[in-house]
């Protein structure tokens, strides 16, 4: 009895201790991936960076994610993208969609180079990346629209839109277009990759679906006002 | 590095490091592995209307040529197939390596060198097709205990009919076939007539199968007229394995059972006109890629422009390809599709 009650008094501490998801403490650095900042040799550093490589080696590091690499073909606002396609956490299906649009969209235009003649080859755009940052700036928001209470009513104002807003903007309508509005039995790499080549060169409905908003934001002008930030 | 080799060479423009300009597989030889040669566009649809895989048909429509590697299996095929006596049991040759590592190019490198020297190829795309996912299974007229695959055998004997065109007219049938009441073929009748009457009816295009090999067997060492006939199974484990298909009692059918893996058994069973011993096979293995095959791939990308990213083009990107892909040629293909 008296070994059992002692085992209690003992403070509890869970075996399993979840790391990313926890709030860090802010001591805590963010992990630096890219291979070429430590390639540098002493001499030719900065005074910013050799202090940064000074607190490295003192501070303890923040656990990194699984979706960072240190490979050259890693790109951000991919990623990005994947984890916007993702459903229930199924992420080698949403990266599997998007290997597949990033190869059929460079099969086309490299099919349309090869049958184009001489003139015209070096208009056509082969990098499936290229492409894909093209299209994506290509639909993002200038200027947005959020709803205020003013006198009982609400109404549709203008407003300034932030770098996430707009590119997580962006992003939202080409999956939500590629979803809902085109033919049942396209799979969805097509779609997405015809989407894609269309908003690079500025056609589709995402494109249209952004006029659509900046007419709406131009008609409201005259509600700017209610904006108080 | 390439620049260097360009600098010395003296010839004009159109040498490359990686292309060669000896189109016929019987001229090449060590001094092009690892190079790529173009097969001529008339040849491609009637050697291969089958037999490529997937994704390399794909390549060759993007990229509007196609491009096959010389590569050290291959050149050994060739050069047994040369030298083989062929008044002796015919020898058989078995192609081996992991998953990937080009076994089906190289089958095909060989079946483009045996057409253009004239002979009868019989290249089965793959046997694994004929023993799983068959929707319809009719049990044989010619055996009662056999099962017919109507859809298989009529694509096979279609695309039989585009690879072996002149052979169809000259070769004279020995032997009188009765397929139903009212049908027969008749003795000395023309190779082409059997094929077609195959590819028309459907239900018994699984005999004709068998006849066809039968008369190719019985006609192919003849000295009177007599061709070179060479088989090329794709996949041939899959003939003495187990199959996914299943009787109408839900019990597992055997590939004995089966008219076509029958008789293609038979063929390969090395008992053909005038052969009576059973030969052992010659092993060739197909190994990943080399060096300086792997260079030689990675420059047949730049140049195609399919290696679009911009960090694929440098040294860091190469590395990392190898390192990702273990030089393992259809990995590789497969990286390379979205980069």
């Amino acid at each position: 009895m008296a070994a059992s009650l002692t085992g209690l008094l003992k403070p509890w501490t869970p075996r399993v201790l979840l790391v990313r998801w926890s709030r860090y403490n802010p001591y805590y650095l963010e992990p630096g991936p890219r291979k070429e900042v430590y390639h540098i040799p002493e001499t030719e550093l900065t005074p910013e960076q050799k202090e940064e490589r000074e607190l490295k080696s003192v501070r303890p590091i923040k656990a990194a994610t699984n979706s960072v690499t240190s490979s050259v073909f890693n790109d951000p606002v991919l990623s990005k993208f994947v984890n916007m396609m993702m459903k229930d956490g199924d992420k080698i299906i949403a990266k599997g969609i998007i290997t597949q649009t990033l190869e059929n969209m460079k099969r086309k235009q490299v099919e349309k180079y090869h049958k184009a003649p001489e003139g015209k080859k070096a208009e056509i755009e082969c990098n499936p990346y290229a492409i894909f940052h093209q299209a994506l700036e290509n639909c993002k928001p200038v200027i947005g629209l959020t709803s205020i209470q003013k006198g009982g009513k609400f109404y549709q104002v203008p407003i300034p839109l932030t770098d996430n807003r707009r590119r997580f903007l962006a992003m939202k309508w080409m999956i939500t277009e590629c979803r809902d509005n085109k033919h049942r039995r396209t799979l969805m790499y097509e779609k997405l990759s015809q989407e894609l080549l269309a908003a690079f060169s500025k056609e589709g409905n995402v494109v249209k679906r952004k006029h659509e908003l900046h007419k709406m934001a131009e008609s409201n002008r005259a509600y700017a006002h209610y904006r108080w930030w | 590095q390439q620049q260097e080799a360009i600098g010395m060479e003296t010839r004009p423009e159109t040498f490359s490091i990686f292309r060669t300009q000896e189109n016929d597989p019987a001229c090449q030889s060590e001094q092009h592995l690892g190079q790529y040669y173009t097969v001529p566009p008339s040849h491609f649809h009637t050697v291969f209307p089958h037999g490529l895989p997937p994704r390399y048909q794909q390549q060759v429509k993007t990229f509007n040529e196609g491009c096959v590697m010389v590569r050290q299996p291959a050149l050994e095929l060739i050069s047994h197939l040369k030298r083989a006596d062929y008044s002796k049991p015919t020898l058989r040759y078995l192609l081996y390596g992991v998953k990937g590592s080009g076994k089906t190019m190289s089958l095909c490198h060989t079946v483009h060198y045996c057409s253009t020297q004239g002979w009868l190829v019989l290249h089965i795309p793959d046997a694994h097709l004929w023993v799983k996912n068959c929707k319809e299974l009719l049990p044989s007229s010619y055996h009662a205990s056999r099962f017919d695959q109507p859809i298989q055998a009529s694509n096979w004997l279609r695309n039989f009919r585009t690879t072996n065109e002149h052979f169809l007219s000259k070769i004279k049938l020995r032997q009188r076939y009765v397929w139903t009441k009212r049908e027969s073929t008749e003795e000395g009748r023309p190779l082409g007539e059997l094929v077609d009457m195959g590819v028309s009816r459907v239900k018994s295009s699984s005999d004709v199968v068998g006849a066809v090999l039968k008369e190719l067997r019985l006609q192919a060492g003849g000295t009177e007229g007599g061709f070179r006939l060479a088989v090329a199974v794709d996949g041939v484990n899959g003939l003495w394995g187990r199959t996914t298909l299943k009787k109408e009692d839900k019990s597992p059918v055997a590939p004995e059972e089966l008219t076509l893996v029958h008789n293609l058994r038979k063929m390969i069973n090395n008992d053909w006109e005038g052969f009576d011993s059973m030969d052992p096979f010659v092993p060739v293995p197909v190994s990943l890629y080399s060096e300086k095959e792997f260079e030689s791939c990675y420059l047949y990308y730049l140049d195609r422009h399919w290696l679009q990213h911009p960090h694929s083009q440098t040294e860091e990107g190469k590395k990392e390809l190898i390192f990702l892909s273990n030089r393992n040629p259809s990995v590789l293909e497969r990286l390379c599709a979205f980069l």
